[in-house]
């Protein structure tokens, strides 16, 4: 087994998690930005995530094109993601050069010129990049309950942004964005793979430990409204009929999530779950259904979501509401506990094979909540009772309490 | 053949390119059981993982237009409980052992797949020979894998990605098994008799045309015990295998399906080699120059310079016959046409005009390192071992691919391209005007 990851604060406020792994070749080098969706003003909705379009485009000393063309000739992997709570870049190269790439993720990450021909370019990609999520009925369908689950606050503002402002976004705004976000007490620096920890720190030193501190401190997020109870009903154009409830649920800090993650597995994420064998097996009135959890920095979504013929629309949603009373009254049989546990433990072990699956672990954890937390996580999931499960459905779960999206097939 | 082989692969120096040599020797075993199963296992003590690919020579490949999609359907009633235990209690007890279990058939193969922690490695191999060898096929499991089935293929067809690639498919092949996808047509589906199921299970479940692979921290030689004790009593049948029909000649076509959505879609594809083509390294090389990557002629020139699309790229299978080779690009309806004709452009450019030193280096380092990375966990190491040696390749077939990539040259990737990007069939998915 590998060392668990070691975790050092750099003078100016950076911080840097690594983690030697030598189960191949390739290092994982992920540069994780305490800035997303939720840190824009209302009218400057999609600015972190154009932003990190942009990054690609350019630096004070690598033309457009450069990067990408450097870490794929080396047989790499770049991408990068933005969420609601975070922007993160993620490499993949062979071990030797993990500390060209903490040079390169620097360089992207302060030193990028957002030309302004490349601005407008980019446009037409990202309101692409829009009309393909719009095609697609589950990301519509998760987008459409986040808008109206969190209405009026950050959490319910679309990540990509809106047409509109996009077309309007100037060099100025976006450059304000990046110098106010992209600071060093905004990042964290993660390394996993075949390397040595203390040339690791090193080469973090000389690059991202360089960079002056900005005093800036990041807003915090608003608590989250109360949830409003709501019914959206939408037509759209695939043949299908899709089904998306949600409740309020912990924030990623809150000691009860691994309680709630296994809620969530034994409602509605194996084929043995509930919601499957009652909706999908016994009585067959969705194609498809599962439970998710997602836990923010400041809020959380307990969700389920069905594919379904449209007809069979108001019996599964009373379906699932009658599995979700009896789970809030009669609780969960052992067996089902055990094996939620055994199968996160499961995933959890799948999850640490790859360099990158680890350091999106830790980045994630470090960035939104607590590293020492994520390591300990399963210790904690271990130790759930059936009893704290029923009461997280009693506190959770409420019958008459949700927001409920449906799509339905155009002109029914 | 001698019964049982051990053979090392990829060793070598160490690169500064993913995947040209892998870190360390990999140990494989393989094991011929008497009645013809091949038994091949990867011991690797990185996880406290064990993961397992039971693979048959069957798939669409081997269908016709009236039973398309029995293989794959076949293989979700496996999962749908055996003479010992009904359906949930297939699935409580592969969960029990923090379990994975999962079946369906692709082109050119069917598998079951299933993986554990480590200490139910047992367990798991006895789940694994349960489902293949006693399934039960309960007329009511079938009716309510049908309904699933079919769904699916619904929510397919509402994908333009899939859509699309499936009106590529069937304008390239035409009446070839390879024209349909593996889960089958609507017409098919709805057809497909009980009766129909059992007899494709007699039919592919012959010891001489399975593989059982496994990857992780297990003993080999107690992987080969375990195997003989479930598998060992198999009968082998007589005759040959199922052999595919030939792929007829290629033909240019141009068609455009209607359907709204905000996007419209451009496939262009053409038909390639096999995977034990000579050529077929070249043309994986020159998918790869085209579309393969952030850095390939595609994204730069659709996505970077003209800001066509998000979504833009190329790709090809690995067929045993003829892999295709598409291209695709997702734009606004009202650039659609700017969009078709800078893809032909490309593609075009391709054909006559050869490919530089750097984009040709660039284009061989990026599928290395795909191949490579996409070989690090246990359960695609399984399929990887599993896929090659059931389709006749033999399970050492990446090695040998990954040194023929390296191998490939500016003359080879332009001899390629001149020989095989000739009868473009192009799909346009576009919403109504």
């Amino acid at each position: 087994m590998a060392p668990g990851p070691s975790r050092r604060l750099l003078a100016n406020g950076v911080k840097v998690v690594v983690q030697e792994f030598r189960a191949s070749e390739v290092v994982a080098v992920q540069l994780w930005v305490r800035a997303g969706g939720r840190d824009e003003s209302a009218t400057e909705l999609g600015l972190a995530h154009y932003l990190e379009h942009m990054l690609f485009k350019g630096t004070t000393t690598r033309p457009r094109g450069f990067v990408e063309r450097d870490i794929e000739s080396a047989g790499g992997r770049m991408n990068a993601g933005t969420s609601l709570d975070f922007t993160y870049y993620h490499v993949v190269v062979p071990g030797r050069r993990a500390l060209d790439a903490i040079e390169m993720l620097t360089d992207i990450g302060v030193n990028s010129v957002l030309d302004a021909h490349e601005l407008e370019l980019e446009k037409k990609v990202v309101l692409e990049e829009m009309r393909l999520g719009e095609d697609s009925p589950r990301r519509h369908l998760a987008r459409r309950l986040y808008e109206r689950f969190f209405d009026g606050h950050p959490y319910g503002r679309p990540v990509l942004g809106t047409p509109e402002i996009v077309r309007g976004l100037t060099r100025e705004t976006l450059m304000s964005f990046y110098r106010r976000h992209y600071v060093p007490e905004s990042f964290t620096l993660v390394v996993v793979g075949p390397v040595n920890p203390t040339e690791v720190l090193e080469g973090a030193e000389r690059t991202l430990g360089r960079l002056p501190r900005s005093r800036a401190s990041r807003l915090p997020v608003p608590s989250p409204p109360e949830v409003v109870p709501a019914r959206v009903e939408l037509e759209r154009p695939e043949s299908q009929a899709y089904l998306s409830l949600g409740w309020p649920a912990p924030r990623a800090d809150n000691a009860e999530t691994p309680v709630v993650d296994l809620l969530a597995a034994i409602l509605g994420q194996s084929r043995s779950a509930r919601l499957i064998q009652a909706l999908r097996e016994r009585d067959p009135l969705v194609s498809s259904i599962s439970a998710g959890y997602s836990a923010f920095e400041a809020a959380g979504v307990l969700s389920v979501t069905a594919q379904l013929e449209a007809v069979n629309l108001r019996r599964a949603e009373q379906g699932i509401v009658s599995e979700i009373r009896r789970m809030r009254s009669a609780g969960v049989t052992p067996e089902e506990l055990r094996r939620a546990v055994t199968a996160a433990e499961a995933r959890h072990s799948f999850s640490l094979e790859t360099a990158e699956g680890r350091a999106f672990l830790y980045g994630r954890a470090e960035t939104i909540w607590r590293l020492e937390e994520e390591l300990a996580y399963l210790d904690r999931l271990r130790s759930v009772t059936a009893e704290q499960v029923r009461l997280a459905a009693r506190r959770y779960l409420d019958p008459e309490r949700y927001v409920r999206v449906a799509f339905v097939p155009r002109g029914r | 053949m001698r019964p049982s082989s051990r053979f090392v692969l990829g060793a070598g120096a160490a690169l500064l390119v993913i995947g040209s040599v892998a870190a360390e020797a990999d140990v494989v075993s393989r094991h011929v059981l008497a009645n013809g199963m091949r038994v091949l296992v990867r011991e690797n003590h990185g996880a406290p993982v064990v993961a397992i690919s039971l693979q048959t020579r069957a798939g669409s490949h081997f269908e016709t237009a009236g039973t398309a999609g029995v293989t794959n359907f076949l293989q979700r009633v496996l999962l749908r409980g055996t003479t010992k235990r009904s359906a949930v209690r297939l699935a409580e007890a592969a969960e029990d052992i923090g379990g994975q279990l999962d079946a369906g058939a692709d082109v050119e193969s069917a598998h079951v797949r299933a993986e554990a922690l480590a200490r139910h490695s047992e367990a798991l191999l006895e789940l694994v020979a349960e489902v293949v060898l006693s399934p039960a096929f309960r007329p009511e499991e079938v009716e309510k894998e049908r309904r699933l089935v079919l769904s699916q293929i619904r929510a397919r067809a509402d994908s333009p990605f899939q859509a699309g690639l499936d009106g590529l498919l069937r304008a390239l092949y035409g009446p070839h098994p390879y024209a349909w996808p593996s889960l089958g047509t609507r017409a098919s589906l709805e057809r497909l008799t009980r009766e129909a199921l059992v007899a494709r299970y007699r039919e592919i479940y012959r010891p001489d045309g399975m593989v059982l692979a496994v990857s992780g921290e297990i003993e080999s030689k107690r992987v080969v015990k375990t195997a003989e004790r479930l598998f060992g009593k198999l009968a082998r049948p007589g005759g040959e295998g199922p052999t595919p029909p030939p792929v007829g000649e290629a033909r240019t076509v141009r068609r455009v399906l209607e359907r709204p959505a905000h996007q419209a879609h451009v496939m262009v594809g053409y038909r390639g080699p096999g995977l034990g083509d000579p050529a077929y390294p070249a043309v994986r090389v020159l998918t790869a120059v085209l579309g393969g990557g952030m850095a390939s002629r595609l994204f730069v020139e659709l996505r970077d310079k003209q800001g066509l699309a998000y979504s833009v790229g190329a790709l090809t299978p690995y067929r045993t016959e003829s892999a295709f080779i598409a291209a695709y690009v997702g734009t606004a309806p009202a650039r659609l046409a700017t969009a078709e004709a800078s893809v032909m452009r490309e593609l075009e450019r391709l054909r006559t005009g050869g490919v530089g030193e750097p984009e040709l280096a660039r284009a061989k380092a990026y599928l290395l390192g795909t191949l490579a990375m996409d070989r690090r966990t246990n359960a695609r190491r399984a399929w990887y071992l599993a896929f090659f040696e059931v389709v006749g390749a033999g399970a050492d077939f990446p090695e040998r691919y990954a040194r023929a990539i390296e191998a490939v040259t500016g003359e080879d990737v332009a001899a390629a391209a001149a020989r095989w990007l000739v009868h473009p069939s192009v799909v346009v998915l576009a919403p109504p005007r």
